[in-house]
């Protein structure tokens, strides 16, 4: 079985946010909806000494989704594979899901009154085709893979350099890993 | 493009509205069943049962599939799920005390079945008053929410909104007490109150103490909005001068004044607490994250409608 997981290289990253147009323009989101935006920590430092890190974000399909425990109606969902998802068939749109997430990860769709996500691409994936941010990011910062083939970029990069987690404290083990340069922050 | 409260006004009404009548028809269980009392509580029942109601209402009008609520009584792992269970048998259990009493009820002499009702009405009542603020408690995200303490809060503010309820009510239809019987009632809900007032206040400086002094930085922003930021007037003007030390004030001054002025202030204070908890939200924010959204454009931004 496949454990999908998704690594962000931030020394790569120069925070272009082809990424965050990608998503929108392939998926069909609402003008106010992100599913992974890219935010800028920095400039930090007194010069010359200076340093500036850009966080590209998505859903981080934690291990221990907080999302799925608190959804009344069965909607939110994770599956063997590690994708959490919102069937929009399901959905009433109560917002528990988005109370729960610590990432801002879950919207509301102000037309349907579901709440939609970033599913990484669900479809795609296990055709064996790359989610859209992934396909789309020219500097290959965002790196996708199954954790539970040992040949995979992903597999070895988390197992074999210092990756970091988001809010780790809360729990939610993240499988979006983050590698961060030396000099950054974080 | 701020972050919004994902649950405004109809959840903290809600809240509200649920605790009272949770509480109304816990006061009314106890007195029919510690004391015999039950009469003078009869109408609150009803009410309770009402407001109960309407505040499941509230929640079904919030949602943004409105038609699609029964959803929410399906997956019974989830609290709110129990929670739509709990509120859904409440309203009728209210309800169904509440037929025990007219005159015209033909199960009026069924004592046995109303004292069984009144047990069931205990258990649900404390359960509707509870799991709220378990529901709140449970998420990790909100961490000014995320504190067992939440759940005693609600439900001693439930307990006390409740008896502050029934005792503006005690007595009145299909109750035949008389006068001299209705003091006695009024001055027990009376001490009743002034206890949980004194211990719902100590409850809310314990956790904003807490949440000011020993947690992370979001907790205690969020608590320093309460006392001194711009939260302030609705803290210690609403909830703690008018909806707690006031009331507690009148309450222990004497038996007999104060009236009906005490009960009213103790609701207000009720109100106001759901509200200052339902908009205390806030997440810990990821690094960039606060001015990455600041630069979004909002939703009438000129750009948009440059090519109409």
């Amino acid at each position: 079985m496949a454990r999908f997981a998704m690594i962000m290289d931030t020394r790569r990253c120069i925070g272009c946010h082809s990424c965050t147009v990608a998503c929108k323009v392939n998926n069909g989101l609402p003008l106010d909806m992100i599913y992974n935006p890219v935010f800028t920590s920095g400039p930090t430092g007194v010069f010359p000494h200076v340093s500036m890190t850009f966080y590209p974000l998505l859903c981080m399909h934690c291990k221990n989704p907080p999302c799925v425990g608190c959804c009344p109606s069965g909607a939110s969902r994770q599956e063997a594979d590690g994708i959490v998802w919102v069937d929009q068939n399901t959905c009433i749109g109560c917002k528990a899901c988005i109370q729960a997430c610590p990432y801002r990860a879950r919207h509301q769709n102000a037309e349907t009154g579901t709440v939609q996500k970033c599913d990484f691409c669900k479809e795609r994936v296990r055709e064996g085709l790359e989610a859209f941010c992934v396909e789309t990011c020219h500097q290959r910062a965002r790196i996708f893979g199954d954790l539970d083939d040992p040949g995979s970029a992903v597999s070895q990069m988390v197992n074999g350099m210092n990756t970091l987690q988001l809010l780790p404290e809360i729990g939610t083990d993240p499988q979006v890993y983050y590698i961060v340069s030396p000099g950054g922050q974080g | 493009m701020k972050e919004e409260h994902n649950w405004g006004w109809p959840i903290a009404s809600y809240l509200f509205l649920g605790g009272l009548g949770g509480g109304m028809i816990v006061v009314a269980g106890f007195a029919d069943l510690a004391f015999g009392r039950g009469e003078p509580f009869s109408l609150g029942s009803l009410l309770a049962g009402i407001a109960v109601a309407i505040g499941s209402a509230l929640l079904i009008f919030e949602l943004g599939r409105p038609f699609r609520f029964w959803r929410v009584l399906s997956r019974e792992k989830a609290i709110m799920t129990a929670g739509a269970w709990l509120l859904s048998f409440t309203i009728f259990t209210s309800f169904a005390y509440f037929s025990f009493w007219p005159d015209f009820s033909p199960w009026r002499q069924l004592v046995g079945l109303r004292h069984f009702a009144s047990g069931i009405n205990i258990v649900l009542g404390l359960g509707v008053c509870i799991y709220t603020g378990i529901l709140l408690g449970s998420l990790r995200a909100r961490a000014f929410w995320n504190t067992p303490i939440l759940p005693v809060l609600f439900l001693v503010s439930g307990i006390s909104t409740g008896v502050a309820a029934q005792s503006l009510l005690a007595g009145s239809w299909p109750c035949h007490g008389t006068a001299g019987d209705l003091g006695a009632v009024h001055a027990a809900l009376r001490s009743c109150d002034l206890a949980l007032v004194v211990f719902e206040l100590i409850i809310v400086f314990v956790y904003v103490g807490m949440m000011r002094f020993s947690a992370g930085p979001v907790t205690a922003r969020i608590a320093a909005q309460w006392l001194t930021g711009p939260k302030k007037w609705p803290f210690w003007g609403g909830l703690v001068g008018l909806g707690l030390a006031l009331p507690g004030t009148l309450y222990g001054l004497s038996s007999a004044a104060g009236g009906e002025t005490a009960p009213i202030l103790v609701l207000i204070g009720g109100v106001v607490l759901r509200f200052l908890v339902v908009y205390s939200d806030e997440r810990v924010r990821l690094p960039g994250e606060s001015e990455y959204y600041a630069r979004l454009p909002g939703p009438d931004a000129p750009f948009l409608k440059a090519w109409e």
